[in-house]
Order: structure tokens, then sequence, then C-alpha cells
């Protein structure tokens, strides 16, 4: 028995040693507000660089005397909705004051979404669209943009004729297919001269699954295109891979979408020709502002742009672009 | 328990308060978590609101149906790995069959059904082609979630809205109902489940399969036909929670519940069960998946890090298993 009281004691210690959160700052004037941030993972560099841009939004409004506390908390398994769920539920049930949530899934978030709404607690959408009105604005990357400027330019690298190739990424996918819609559309409208010579494949979730579909896809194609185009980092990572191994990387033109050190390795051996980049400590510092705005009560606009960047060898060393590419992460996440 | 009661009066000793730490082992380290967490959370009135409480209860729900089945898995000596995997299976195919105009009945049914399905083929390998339990549901494990995957055409299956969407709401409907339908379902059946455990000759033979197979065997218990049945009703209440799952999302997920097989098992052995069979109570799984989703809620409410969280889970099953083994240890021990 006194064992198993030393054990238990031994739990409680575990338990209190492991809360180091002091109650926060002092409340200034205005009423504290807590801001709960929810990722769809944590692991991912493009969620940290979400959590950093919250994190400076919260530095900022606290030194203008709001005082803002953030809260980041993703899915304890990463990219499972259930979980998601889960956290959504446990801040609403906690009462925080608003919610930044990029939902992983744009139908099975709703419900937990509009509860919140419900019990008095707002949601701000970021990166991913969510099917429901009961959220305060949608912040996020205009995806089909990124299309264009890809579109724009391969075009011009190629100029405006030649063969072009679309690896998809996954069906049902919504920000992928909009950059996928974006691309066919501009290179159809603004380069006639372009024909496009496959643009039903898919790479599938995976940097794997993506090679072997550009394997197949060069197999076929590989002799007579001039120009390919991938629309997320696992089939750029994949098609690039599999250019590297046919002997065919830098000999036909390459634009990609999102940043890896692997991408800008490749675009100095000009095997890759453009990427275009999100930015996503925008996104979490433009998350956190909107819905702070929205709590005190001024207008917040239902849609923003949290912008794309085309990233070239040419403009790669230039300081705003790298830091897009190497956001302040070391200065805002302790 | 009125025998237990009569051997110990009049002495207040080791072994009095051995057996009442036996019965109350896992409830106390429910208090002690609840409580913890309420003290330190510094606004127990929050922590213990009924809007909170609503939202825990809601959110043990799948884990603790599915604690139910694989504590009658775990009590017979086996183990079953492919929990999540039929979780994710189910969901799909009710989630399928509202999506074709089923009515919701129905498509839960099938659901249901097909969880059963599952189970009876586990049962079937371990049986008849030998197979131990932990291979046999690890391959089940990837087959389930296989044909989630390949029915569900590697995508969410959407659906209309039906009641079958509310099944497990944190505000449940009607409002009456103070905790969502999901809830009373799982208390219904893990009370059916305790009774039948307990008190019926089937629930006894699945504690002397667990106890001693051989034993079983010689005392005239078809042991492969019990099996069977014990993975097939598992299977079904596997079915079930991948309907709750369903229900929660609104969807069917094909990849929704990878590893929660050890969230289930984990529930049994803290709640008292062994791996080694004949031991476990659904009383005390309940109260395992219960620990669990406090400690969650707490974590989150505390603002701790994902990764404290499950140091603190993996540490409380260790800790609890350590208990265990200490008291069967000590119960050896004096019983010479």
């Amino acid at each position: 028995m006194r064992r198993t009281i030393s054990l238990l004691i031994v739990l409680v210690m575990i338990a209190t040693v492991s809360c180091k959160k002091p109650g926060g700052p002092a409340a200034s004037g205005k009423k504290k507000l807590t801001i709960a941030v929810i990722p769809k993972g944590t692991t991912h560099e493009f969620w940290k660089s979400i959590h950093a841009g919250s994190n400076k939004a919260a530095s900022e409004l606290s030194a203008q005397g709001n005082d803002v506390a953030v809260i980041w908390k993703g899915p304890l398994r990463e990219d499972d909705r259930e979980q998601q769920i889960q956290v959504v539920e446990g801040f609403t049930a906690q009462g925080v004051d608003g919610i930044v949530l990029a939902p992983l899934d744009n139908r099975a978030l709703v419900r937990p979404v509009e509860d919140a709404r419900r019990a008095g607690v707002p949601t701000v959408i970021i990166d991913s669209a969510l099917e429901s009105d009961a959220i305060v604005s949608f912040v996020a990357t205009d995806n089909r943009k990124g299309g264009v400027l890809a579109a724009d330019r391969l075009g011009q690298l190629l100029n405006g004729k030649g063969k072009v190739l679309v690896l998809r990424y996954a069906e049902g996918s919504a920000s992928t297919t909009d950059r996928e819609e974006g691309f066919i559309g501009e290179i159809k409208q603004k380069f006639p001269g372009i024909e496009l010579v496959s643009t039903d494949q898919y790479a599938g979730a995976t940097r794997d699954t993506a090679k072997r579909a550009s394997e197949n896809l060069l197999n076929r194609f590989a002799d007579e295109v001039q120009g390919i185009f991938t629309p997320n980092e696992s089939a750029t990572a994949g098609m690039l891979l599999a250019l590297q191994d046919i002997g065919k990387a830098g000999k036909v033109t390459f634009v990609g979408f999102d940043a890896s050190q692997v991408f800008i390795d490749a675009m100095r051996l000009n095997q890759l020709h453009g990427i275009v980049v999100q930015n996503p400590f925008n996104m979490g510092y433009l998350g956190v502002r909107s819905i702070v705005d929205h709590l005190q009560g001024k207008p917040v606009e239902k849609r923003i742009d949290t912008g794309v960047t085309m990233v070239t060898r040419d403009n790669l060393e230039a300081p705003e672009i790298q830091t897009l590419l190497h956001p302040p992460l070391d200065q805002y996440l302790k | 328990m009125v025998a237990e009661v009569k051997q110990s009066r009049g002495f207040v000793g080791p072994a009095f308060f051995r057996t009442q730490l036996n019965r109350f082992g896992p409830l106390l380290g429910l208090v002690l978590v609840i409580a913890v967490f309420s003290v330190l959370t510094g606004a127990p009135e929050r922590y213990l609101a009924p809007k909170n409480l609503r939202t825990v209860l809601v959110q043990t729900v799948i884990v603790a149906i599915g604690a139910i089945g694989m504590t009658m898995i775990i009590i017979s000596g086996g183990i079953d790995l492919s929990v999540g995997s039929a979780i994710a299976l189910t969901g799909v195919i009710t989630a399928l069959g509202i999506n074709a105009g089923l009515s919701p009945v129905i498509a839960i049914t099938a659901g249901i059904l097909v969880g059963g399905l599952v189970g009876v083929v586990n049962g079937l390998v371990i049986t008849r082609l030998r197979v131990v339990p932990f291979i046999a549901t690890l391959g089940m494990l990837g087959v389930a979630r296989g044909v989630a995957k390949g029915v569900a055409g590697s995508q969410t299956v959407n659906m209309p809205e039906t009641w079958a969407n509310n099944l497990l709401s944190t505000v449940p409907k009607p409002e009456w109902l103070l905790v969502a339908p999901g809830v009373w379902m799982a208390i219904a059946l893990a009370v059916i489940a305790a009774i039948v455990l307990r008190n019926t000759v089937f629930g006894r033979r699945v504690f002397a399969l667990g106890s001693n197979e051989a034993a079983a065997r010689a005392c005239g218990i078809a042991t492969d036909r019990l099996k069977v049945t014990i993975y097939a009703l598992a299977g079904l209440l596997f079915g079930l929670a991948g309907v709750m799952q369903m229900s929660r999302l609104r969807l069917g997920d094909p990849t929704v519940s990878a590893g929660l097989e050890l969230d289930v098992i984990a529930a049994v052995v803290i709640g008292g069960g062994s791996l080694n069979g004949g031991e476990g109570t659904i009383l005390g799984s309940m109260i395992g998946a219960l620990i669990m989703a406090f400690l969650r809620n707490g974590c989150q409410q505390l603002g701790w890090e994902n990764y404290v969280q499950e140091i603190i889970i993996g540490a409380i099953i260790v800790i609890a298993v350590a208990v265990d083994r200490w008291r069967s240890a000590r119960a050896a021990a004096e019983s010479y």
C-alpha cells in the first residue's frame, strides 16, 4: 500500500513538474484575449512557420497594449481528423476567446466549429477552406493565383510554345486542384502555342507515390515534353527524383510548388526553373490579427490572401525571398 | 462481494487493503487525475463544468466501446490489433450506405455487421490456421485498412445530413438527454457486457479460457468456437465504434483511427486487465478510457504540448501495470 501511495505521488509530481505555464502577464487595461491556434500537424516546417507568425502577431498586439496570448495545439496524431475535432472541442469547453484553425477536412470540422460559434467562440480558418458560413474569415494562399504564376513563368521560359505536362497531386484535394486549374486555365488562355499533353495523372500522397507516377509519365512523354508543372511539395520532389534518375533533369523546363532545401539546390543546378512559394508565416500572423480584430469589434474581410511568390535562380538571394524561405523561426519560437 | 467482506471482517490487515485496492485501484487513479487537473488548471469550476464533462464523455465513447470488446478478448487471453482499421472500415461502409440512400438504421446495421465479420475472420484465422492472435490481427490491421481505402476510393466518403450525424454531438439533440445519445449507448452496453461477463455461463467460460485454455478444453468447453464468438462479438462493438466515429466526422474517413488500438488496449490494461488472460473488468476498462480522456483534456487546458501528454500517458500505462504486477505478486506470496 505504501508503495502504491508513493507511486501515486510520483504521478502527481510528473504532472506538477511538467506544469510550467504560470498565469501569464498581469492584465493591462483591456481584457486578456486567449487565442487557440490549431494546425494540421506540428512537425512540418510549414506549421512551424505558422506558429512563429502567430506568436509574432501576439507579441506585436501585446506591445500595443492588447493582452493577447496564443496557445498552440495540434492534433495528438498528425493528420487525424478525430484528434483535431477533439482539440477544437477541448478549447470550446475551456472557453478560449477565439480559435484560429487549419482544418484537416473541409466538412468533418464543420460541426465542432459551429458548436464553438454557438458557445460564443468565433473561428478564423487558415490554410484550407471549411464548408461553413459560421466563420469570421478565411485567411489563406490564393492557390489559383499560384497556378497562374507558375503558368506565366513556364510560358515565358518556353517562349509560348512546346509540349507541357501537369502531374496533379491527389483527387479531392481542394488547394492543389485550384493550383492545377489556375495553371491549366492560364496556359490555355495566354499561351495558345503550348500543348498540354497530359493533365489527368495523379502523384498521390507521398514522395514515393509521386516518383512512381512521374516515372510512368516520363516513360511515355520524356522525349517529347519541354515543360512540366507539379502543384505541391511531394509531387515536385517525386518528379525531380524521377527526372534526375533518367538524366533528364535540367533538360526540361520544370516549375514546381512549395519550398524545400532540395528544391533550392536543384534550382542552383538549373534542374528546377522556379517554385511558387506560399507565405505560412504571414498566414499565422494574419490569422491571429484577424481574430483579434474581430473580437475587438473591428470589421474583418471574409477572405484574406496571404500571397504567393515565384522564386527563381535569379531572385533567390534577394533578402525578401530569403526571409520568405527562412522565416525568423528562432526569434519567435522558444 | 458479500463473501469477500465476510472473509476480511475483523481483520483490517494488508489483505483487506489489497482487496479494496484491487477493486478501487483504477477508480482511485481516475479521481486522482481529475483532482490533480482541477487544481492545476486553477479553475476547478471550469474543469468540472457540465460543458467540459460532456465534452470529455463524448470524446471517451469511441475508445470506451472499443474497450468493451477488447476487455472480452483480453480476458480470454487474446489480443486484437485491428481495432483502428476496423473502425475506419465500418465507418466508411456506413457512410457509403447512407450516401447511397439507405435509411441510416440499415446503413448502421450494415456497418456493425461488417465489424462482426472482421471479428469472425480474425477468430477463424486464429483457430483454424493456428496463427497467434497478435499476428492474425496484425494482418487484419493491414487488410481492413486497405479494404477501407479501397471501397472508399482512397478518399473521404461524404454523406447527406441525417440523425446519424448527431450520435456524438457535444451538445445533445434533444437537449434533455444531458449527454449525447452515444454516451448513453456506451453506458448501456458496458452494463450489459459487465453482467454477461460476470453472471452468465458464457462469461465464466471466457474467464476459464483465459485462465487456462487446456483446463477449459478438458472441462468440455469448445474453446475454438468460443474464441470465434468472442472475436465476433468484439467485432460488432468495434463496428459500432466505427459508426460513432463516422457520426463525429460526419463522413467516412478511411484514414481515421490509425493507432487507436493502442488507446483501446491501454484503457483495458490501466483498468486492470492482464495480457496473460483471465483478468479484467468492464468497469475497470471504462475507467481506464476515462482516465486517458481526462488526461488529454486536462493537458490541453493547461496548454501543455503534445509530447508532454504522450509521455504522461505512456508513464501511466507502465505505472498501472507495475502496480498490478506488484499486487498479484503479493497475492501469490500470501496464498502460500
